[in-house]
């Protein structure tokens, strides 16, 4: 068989939903071999009539992106190369680069960025807090063991307040009078019967769920003052807290907590499972089982998908609306080791980045599954957390005792239109 | 016969009898001496074929002396004939010559006149031989029978004078002849004197006594004084043959003595004295015969035969199915006979019966109905006979007819074509087996010596490694990080973890030391409740043993080591090699090879009480194992494993390995399968229900199996060798007790590197996902997920 088989012309309407790079919806007879980058050519000189600078594009055939030739695509995806075919064109996403690198004394575990600050959990039992431009704010010493999460709670110019959770079977609130640079622990929250895994705060800032070892999933509060009823007063004065809500159902040990919206919780366990929590109901809402153990996972409010990060190379898209089960949408190829955490982008649909143990981080459109967009290089040891909350910045710790920090260069974009 | 004899001589010596004048007179009469050898001539070339061609020669005369030389024999035996008959009388020349005419009319008929000159000549050349000849007669080279012979002694001839026949001569009394030559010519009555002319002649004639009448001729014949000697010797009674000597002394061509040595020296066969078996046996058998009635007399048979030709019926009407088949059988019909063969059995046949191309694809087309052919050949023509090629099917059908004769079955015997595919048990796909690791996941750095062992949390979060750096590590199994590194003072050979949750102590073996360590991980609770309840030792109200007292010391560490975590130091006579926990935590085992009679201990921490199970110890102890649930306790010694019940302190079962030495073993978590590992490169799965002999033996690593570990809630088992490899096995126990374990090899993991002659070390099963541990000799520990 000729190796070359475009099996001659296919016809093509080119589409986008960018108004501004729109082209004429006439149908181009565009040859079966065509890949990306003479797309982009061809793109570009329809747009250069119209005046506009270059630009580079990506190229979605139906729902997924273009990454070899189309004919291909085409024949993996079985369409028929009669019909007229749709390729819509995005701008490419800009790659983002490389910043800074904040040193560390140990294994930086949990990163979490917020506003300019960006605060790290670290394996030496401290919590330090880091500007963006890389400047060393504080170093927060108080566990007792290596801090395994962070989150932030609120962030104002004056104060703000946080979370941390560490293997010391506690999790700490803390608050940080930014003006004065100094840390105050409000509360430590005692409960859990084993190391805390992962802490996540809710939508609104009231409470915070933490996830064990213990296989329990805890809900405290997360204001200043803990209202709750049932604390002595000795337990008030020594800021020691109690969880709100403790919802037992995992088997092992929860790795990764998050909100999806202000009284439903997602969980990810060792024990193989995704369970989705109704904190009215104080039960189980859905369960997703899967084949491996789950180490990370992120839930998007854009588009209300779960990644999952687990046991192996691959990262998975499930859709937690579904109740049929483990219906993997998607998995994603590229990583070579365990991937020990993802997250999706806050601002992009389809964009989300993970960490993995062989020492990448990856950036990913989900619309492309055998392939990252981008590799972000970097770490020379496992990476252990990524953040990606402040759409500028991609930050991600690992056991190379750094906290890596990639700017991403959409949001350098979108900050010199602001500007 | 004698007469006849002498009748016959009578006959012929005329005709020589006139030769001798013929010799005298040959000048004068050539023709007639010509005719003379003709006639000579003629009956040989009746005898034998080569006259015919000697007469071709004759006709050809430039070959004188062949002819010669040919003509030799013959023409001698006429000289010497003509030498015995050497008196003649003239009446007798006178009826040759009338008898030469006759011949030598004959002769030209049947000769050309130029032949008969060519004759002549050769006669001529004949001539002087002849004559020499004459004058001195062969005598000896005469043979009265050759000559009587070679006349052609018929009664035919006889009287070829005269053609009448036998008849009596008086019927031609009346006629002046009596009777006809050859050519028909009446031979005429010589004329008959009176009896006055018979009596002169009487007078006249000396020789008339001697003169007799030839019957048939009529011609006076002179009798020679021989043959009246020989009438005398006949009628007076005596031998007619003068030379017969009577009284010649006898020869005895067959003696009649009795020889007294045997001519030749070989003894009488057996047989010649001793009766016939085989007669005797044919005999036996005929007379067996006729008594049971098999055989018949003559007689009887005559009789039968008799009865036989009377009258014959038969059933006309009966069903003629049965007896149809009888008849078959006792008078078959024979064969069809097949036909001749015809013009196309040829080997040349005429072009029309040859195949053309039609026809040839006709029967080729028929090759699988070949009975529906018109012929069961093809026709072929070839130039000769000598081109045939030979049957080419001779070799087969000459086989086959082999078989025929020795009854061989014809039917085609059944190959059993089994696929080797087929004898392979049929074992599930890996794929429907998962879970079970496949890659390497982790790799757990820091030891600078070979890891000898690794134990693993029962919640399944940290992992314990001792090296031969000394060290014990604690990791976290998640990251990869080691969390804690407890030096000690001698090679750490084993480690393991307490397997009771709501304890928190490593069982560390050092030399011969046993460290109870407290790793401070996990619950802190946990932590302290194990910690208080290490720190007081319990009061002993039992006394020691002095023989327990001398082999071990229990000891709460000092402030140096409680620092480190060490709580609790077992100070053991001798090295330990391995160190295996019960279930429930309170109890644990040591093995020292070393230590004799006392090489395994087992200690109850709650009492801080050590006890030696055995007085005696039947090898040299391996390993030992505590049952999950029942109070068994398994001593793997070099070869063999014993089963001992604790409770009632007793030998139960001795499993028998059948292995030179074994390395290890692992009991399946519900207790009723044990997986042995040796060092010679072979696992035994025992069945502990089911034999004390392997369920199964595998032969799975290339070197030394080190180790063996069952998971504790999926059905895998692993194995560490010393090719580097672990093998990842599927060994799944069912419930229902008629069915055996079933055991599939998944996967061989080789990623550890090898060190001096030593490759994986320990292997272990992480307690809850299916992931495997396994330490090496390159001071690494891996995880297989």
């Amino acid at each position: 068989m000729d190796v070359d088989n475009g099996e001659g012309q296919v016809q093509v309407h080119l589409k986008t939903k960018q108004e501004h790079y729109a082209v004429p919806d006439v149908p181009y007879a565009i040859d079966g071999t065509v890949t990306t980058a003479e797309l982009n050519t061809f793109v570009n000189a329809l747009l250069l009539s119209k005046g506009s600078s270059a630009v580079d594009f990506d190229f979605l055939v139906f729902d997924e992106y273009l990454r070899g030739r189309l004919c291909d695509h085409l024949r993996e995806k079985a369409i028929s190369f009669e019909d007229a075919i749709e390729i819509e064109y995005v701008e490419r996403f800009p790659a983002p680069e490389p910043q800074d690198c904040l040193l560390h004394d140990d294994w930086v575990s949990a990163v979490k960025a917020s506003g300019k600050w960006i605060l790290t959990g670290c394996y030496d039992n401290t919590l330090n807090i880091w500007t963006n431009k890389g400047k060393h704010i504080l170093t927060i010493p108080g566990h007792t063991a290596p801090i395994k999460a962070v989150d932030w709670i609120s962030l104002d110019d004056d104060t703000g307040r946080f979370v941390s959770s560490s293997q010391d079977q506690t999790a700490m609130l803390w608050q940080w009078n930014v003006g004065a640079n100094t840390v105050e622990c409000v509360s430590v929250c005692k409960g859990h019967e084993r190391g805390v895994d992962s802490v996540s705060v809710s939508p609104d800032g009231q409470r915070f769920a933490t996830g064990s070892w213990d296989t329990m999933l805890k809900v405290w509060s997360a204001e200043l003052e803990d209202a709750g009823e049932g604390t002595s007063k000795r337990m008030k004065e020594s800021g020691v807290r109690t969880p709100k809500i403790t919802l037992q159902g995992h088997r092992e040990s929860i790795s990764a907590v998050q909100w999806m919206d202000a009284s439903t919780l997602l969980t990810g366990s060792w024990d193989h499972t995704l369970k989705v929590w109704d904190l009215s109901l104080e039960g189980i809402k859905a369960e997703i089982s899967t084949n491996k153990s789950i180490f990370d996972a992120s839930y998007s409010k854009l588009n209300h998908l779960i990644l999952t990060a687990s046991a192996d190379k691959n990262l998975r898209l499930y859709d937690s609306r579904t109740n049929q089960g483990s219906v993997v949408r998607n998995t994603y190829l590229g990583h070579n080791a365990w991937v020990q955490t993802v997250m999706w982008s806050t601002t992009e649909e389809f964009l989300f980045v993970s960490g993995s143990y062989d020492n990448q981080n990856k950036l990913w459109d989900c619309r492309s599954p055998k392939a990252p967009l981008y590799d972000l290089l970097g770490h020379g040891e496992k990476v252990l957390d990524i953040d990606w909350t402040n759409p500028k910045y991609i930050v991600s710790g690992g056991s190379d005792n750094t906290v890596r920090v990639f700017k991403s260069r959409k949001a350098l974009v979108e900050n010199m239109d602001t500007k | 016969m004698t007469k006849k004899l002498t009748i016959k001589r009578k006959v012929k010596e005329p005709e020589p009898q006139n030769e001798a004048p013929d010799s005298h007179e040959s000048s004068d009469n050539e023709e007639e001496e010509e005719d003379l050898l003709q006639a000579v001539k003629d009956p040989g070339e009746d005898s034998t074929d080569d006259e015919g061609i000697d007469q071709e020669y004759q006709t050809d005369s430039s070959e004188d002396l062949e002819f010669e030389s040919d003509e030799e024999g013959n023409y001698l035996g006429r000289k010497g004939a003509e030498g015995s008959s050497g008196d003649d009388d003239e009446e007798s020349a006178e009826d040759e010559e009338e008898e030469d005419d006759a011949d030598a009319k004959k002769s030209s008929k049947n000769n050309d006149e130029e032949a008969a000159t060519t004759s002549k000549s050769i006669k001529k050349s004949q001539e002087k031989p002849t004559s020499s000849n004459k004058v001195v007669p062969v005598v000896p080279a005469r043979d009265p029978s050759k000559v009587e012979y070679a006349d052609s002694d018929t009664s035919d001839e006889e009287d070829i004078r005269n053609t009448v026949g036998n008849i009596p001569m008086h019927w031609y009394d009346e006629y002046k002849h009596i009777g006809y030559d050859w050519d028909a010519k009446k031979i005429v009555k010589p004329p008959k004197g009176d009896q006055i002319d018979d009596f002169l002649r009487k007078i006249e004639d000396p020789n008339f006594w001697r003169t007799v009448k030839d019957p048939l001729t009529g011609q006076e014949v002179l009798l020679t004084d021989a043959d009246i000697a020989l009438i005398k010797r006949i009628n007076s009674g005596r031998i007619p043959n003068e030379e017969h000597d009577e009284y010649a002394p006898w020869i005895e061509w067959f003696t009649s003595e009795v020889e007294k040595m045997p001519i030749k020296n070989v003894p009488d066969h057996k047989r010649s004295f001793l009766p016939s078996g085989s007669e005797k046996k044919t005999v036996s058998r005929m007379v067996h015969a006729l008594k049971m009635g098999w055989m018949k007399t003559t007689e009887e048979v005559q009789r039968e035969k008799q009865e036989k030709r009377g009258p014959k019926f038969y059933m006309l009407w009966e069903t003629d199915t049965s007896r149809e088949q009888m008849r078959r059988i006792h008078d078959p019909v024979s064969a069809p006979k097949r036909d001749l063969p015809g013009h196309a059995e040829s080997y040349n046949p005429p072009p029309e019966y040859l195949f053309d191309e039609k026809e040839a694809k006709e029967w080729h087309k028929l090759k699988d109905e070949p009975h529906r052919r018109k012929l069961h050949f093809m026709p072929q023509k070839f130039k000769s006979l000598r081109e045939v090629p030979a049957y080419s099917r001779y070799l087969r059908e000459r086989f086959l007819r082999c078989l025929d004769l020795y009854l061989c079955p014809r039917a085609k015997r059944v190959k059993l074509n089994i696929d080797a595919e087929y004898l392979i048990p049929k074992l599930p796909s890996p794929r429907d087996l998962q879970p079970f690791p496949t890659v390497e996941s982790l790799v757990y750095r820091g030891h600078t010596d070979l890891v000898r062992s690794v134990s693993v949390e029962p919640k399944g979060e940290y992992l314990v490694s001792g090296s031969d750096d000394k060290t014990v590590k604690i990791w976290e199994i998640a990251t990869g990080r080691c969390i804690r590194t407890i030096e000690t003072e001698d090679v750490v050979r084993c480690v393991a973890w307490c397997p009771n949750a709501k304890l928190s102590i490593i069982a560390v073996a050092t030399g011969s030391r046993l460290l109870l360590v407290n790793p401070k991980v996990g619950d802190k609770l946990l932590v302290k409740k194990t910690d208080d309840l290490l720190a007081e030792a319990p009061v002993l109200d039992v006394i020691e043993n002095e023989r327990i007292k001398t082999a071990v010391q229990w000891a709460n560490a000092e402030p140096a080591d409680q620092e480190k975590g060490v709580r609790v130091i077992i100070t053991h006579f001798k090295p330990i090699r391995q160190v295996t926990w019960h279930g429930r935590g309170d109890y644990l085992a040591t093995v020292m090879p070393e230590g004799a009679n006392r090489s395994a201990l087992i200690h109850q921490l709650s009492k801080r009480r050590s006890q030696i199970p055995f007085s005696k110890s039947k090898g040299l102890i391996q390993c030992v194992l505590f049952h999950p649930v029942k109070p068994c306790f398994f001593v793997a010694t070099q070869h063999n494993i014993r089963i001992y019940d604790l409770v009632k302190q007793e030998l139960i079962k001795k499993l028998l390995t059948n292995s030179k030495w074994i390395s290890g073993m692992s009991i399946h978590p519900k207790g009723d399968n044990l997986l042995v590992s040796t060092y010679d490169k072979k696992m035994l799965w025992f069945d502990l229900d089911l034999s004390t002999k392997p369920y199964q033996t595998m032969r799975l690593h290339r070197n030394a199996v080190r180790s063996v570990a069952f998971h504790l809630r999926y059905p895998l088992f692993a194995s560490g060798s010393d090719d580097q490899a672990v093998i990842v096995s599927h060994g799944m126990v069912y419930n229902d007790l008629l069915q055996n374990p079933l055991i599939v090899p998944l996967k061989k993991l080789q990623t550890h590197e090898k060190r001096e002659e030593f490759g994986v070390l320990d292997v272990n099963w992480h307690p809850v996902q299916p992931w495997v541990f396994s330490t090496g000799a390159d001071c690494t520990i891996r995880l297989f997920t």
